[in-house]
C-alpha cells in the first residue's frame, strides 16, 4: 500500500516537474511525509537537476535524519528558515540557516545565491516547504509579495518554483496564494 | 557620465542600483546606528578595491585595531594578505592624535589643521585611491565648533577629491532616527549619503539600505533589505513593501 501511494504521488512530482512552470501543489497533511519522500526519490533519479529545498515545517535535521541518504543527493541544497527561530543551532554544509521565517528578503537572496553557482544549461528547481507554514509566521499579505518577487527572479534565471501548501482549515489566505502559481496539482487520496 | 569614472564597490547590488558604482572622488556620508553594518560595509569596499588593485586606508577612531581586524576575520572577504602587503592599511587615529601631541579630547584650530595635513600626506604617501574613517563623529566630537567641522569635512574631501581618491565617513545616529549625523552639518558637505537603518518585522529586525544622494549619478532611492553573511558579506535585495 505505502508503494503505491509512493508511486502515485512520484507521478504527481513528475508531472509537476513536467509543466516546467510554477506549481502550486496541495496536499492534505496525511500525505504529507509521503509527499516528500516521493519527491526525494524523484530529485534522486534525476542528478543531472539542480533543487534547492527550503523548508519552513520541518528543521533540516529532522529531514536528515527521516529520509536519511534520500535528502542527501548531491543535486540538491536546503534552505531551513525553522531551526534558528526553533532554537536549534546545529550548523550543516549541506544547509543554509536563515535566523527566522520572516526574514525573507535573506531567504530569497540565499536561493539566487544557490543557484548563482548551477550551471545556466542545467534545469533548475525550487521547492518551497511551505507556503502554509510561511503564512503562520508572516502576515498573507507579505507572503504574497515575497511569492511575487521570488517568482519574477527565478522566472528569469529559468528556474521554475514547486510551492506546497497543506491543506487545513482557514484556506482562504492560502488560497489566494497557491492561485498565483501557474499550475495547481491537488493531491487527493482519491487520486493516487 | 563622471569625468573620472565610477568606483565599484564590489557589491553586486550596490554597484548596479547606483548606476555602475560611485563617482570617484565622492565623499560618501555612511550613515547608520550600532549594529547597522557601516563598519563590515566600508570594510568590504575597501578589500574589494585592494582586490582590484586599489590601494586603501582604514582610519579608525571608535576601536582599537586588533578588535576591527578580529572581527573582520571572520568574513569570507577579508583577506589577511592585502593587510600585510600595504594593499589595505589600518591605522589607528587615536594613536596618531598621540603621536602628534593633540589633545585627546578637543582639537584647536592648529589641531585639527596638524591632523587634516597627516591624513592628506598619508593618503597621497600611500597613493591609496580609497579611503575611510570610522567615525566622523567621533573625530566631530573632538572639534569644538560647527564652522571647524564643516572646515576639516570641506578641506579633507576636497584634497582626497583631487587625488581621484573615493572616502567613507561613518556617521553615527542614534537607532530609529531619520538623522543624517549627530552635528547636522556633515551630509551638507558630503557628496554622497547611504543610510544603513533597520525596520522590525515581527519582533525581528531586518538591516536596511538606501541612497539617500549620490552627486553625479541617477541612483536608486528605493529601499533595500541588507544582508551580512560570514560568506558574502554585505549582500542587498528588495524590501518587501508590505507593512507587517
Amino acid at each position: 500500500m505505502a508503494n503505491t501511494l509512493i508511486d502515485g504521488l512520484k507521478e504527481r512530482v513528475s508531472k509537476a516537474v513536467a509543466f516546467n512552470q510554477s506549481v502550486g501543489v496541495v496536499l492534505p497533511s496525511t500525505n504529507y511525509a509521503d509527499l516528500i519522500q516521493a519527491f526525494f526519490e524523484y530529485i534522486r533519479s534525476k542528478p543531472e537537476d539542480a533543487w534547492v529545498y527550503v523548508t519552513i515545517t520541518k528543521p533540516y535535521e529532522n529531514i536528515a535524519k527521516q529520509f536519511g541518504e534520500l535528502a542527501l543527493s548531491k543535486n540538491i541544497r536546503f534552505i531551513d528558515c525553522i531551526s534558528r527561530a526553533a532554537g536549534i543551532s546545529r550548523t550543516d554544509p549541506n544547509c543554509i540557516y536563515i535566523e527566522s521565517p520572516t526574514m525573507l528578503e535573506k531567504l530569497g537572496i540565499e536561493i539566487i545565491n544557490i543557484f548563482k553557482t548551477v550551471d545556466e544549461k542545467t534545469n533548475k528547481y525550487l521547492v518551497l516547504d511551505s507556503l502554509s507554514t510561511l503564512i503562520i509566521y508572516n502576515d498573507a499579505e507579505i507572503v504574497t509579495e515575497f511569492f511575487y518577487q521570488i517568482s519574477n527572479r527565478t522566472r528569469a534565471r529559468n528556474i521554475h518554483i514547486i510551492s506546497l501548501a497543506i491543506e487545513e482549515e482557514g484556506m482562504e489566505k492560502l488560497n489566494k496564494l497557491i492561485y498565483l502559481n501557474d499550475k495547481i496539482l491537488k493531491v487527493r487520496d482519491s487520486f493516487i | 557620465m563622471v569625468e573620472g569614472g565610477l568606483c565599484k564597490t564590489g557589491i553586486e547590488e550596490l554597484d548596479v542600483q547606483m548606476g555602475g558604482g560611485i563617482p570617484v572622488g565622492s565623499t560618501v556620508l555612511m550613515v547608520g546606528s550600532s549594529g547597522s553594518g557601516k563598519t563590515t560595509l566600508c570594510m568590504q569596499f575597501l578589500i574589494n578595491g585592494a582586490k582590484q588593485g586599489e590601494r586603501g586606508v582604514f582610519f579608525t577612531i571608535t576601536e582599537p585595531l586588533f578588535k576591527l581586524t578580529k572581527n573582520m576575520e571572520g568574513f569570507d572577504f577579508y583577506d589577511k594578505k592585502l593587510i600585510e602587503s600595504g594593499m589595505v592599511n589600518l591605522i589607528d587615529l587615536r594613536i596618531i592624535s598621540e603621536r602628534l601631541g593633540l589633545d585627546t579630547e578637543k582639537y584647536s584650530v592648529e589641531d585639527a589643521a596638524a591632523l587634516l595635513d597627516v591624513l592628506k600626506d598619508i593618503a597621497d604617501e600611500l597613493n591609496v585611491k580609497r579611503l575611510i574613517i570610522d567615525s566622523i563623529t567621533a573625530l566631530c566630537y573632538r572639534l569644538q565648533t560647527k564652522e571647524m567641522i564643516r572646515d576639516f569635512i570641506f578641506k579633507l574631501g576636497s584634497s582626497l577629491a583631487a587625488m581621484k581618491c573615493t572616502t567613507f565617513l561613518t556617521s553615527e545616529v542614534p537607532p530609529r532616527v531619520f538623522q543624517y549625523s549627530q552635528y547636522g552639518i556633515e551630509e551638507f558637505i558630503a557628496d554622497g549619503i547611504i543610510f544603513l537603518g533597520d525596520v522590525e518585522r515581527k519582533g525581528d529586525l531586518i538591516r536596511t539600505f538606501q541612497t539617500i544622494k549620490m552627486r553625479g549619478t541617477s541612483h536608486s532611492r528605493a529601499k533595500f533589505a541588507m544582508s551580512i553573511s560570514a560568506k558574502n558579506g554585505v549582500e542587498l535585495a528588495p524590501l518587501l513593501k508590505t507593512r507587517a
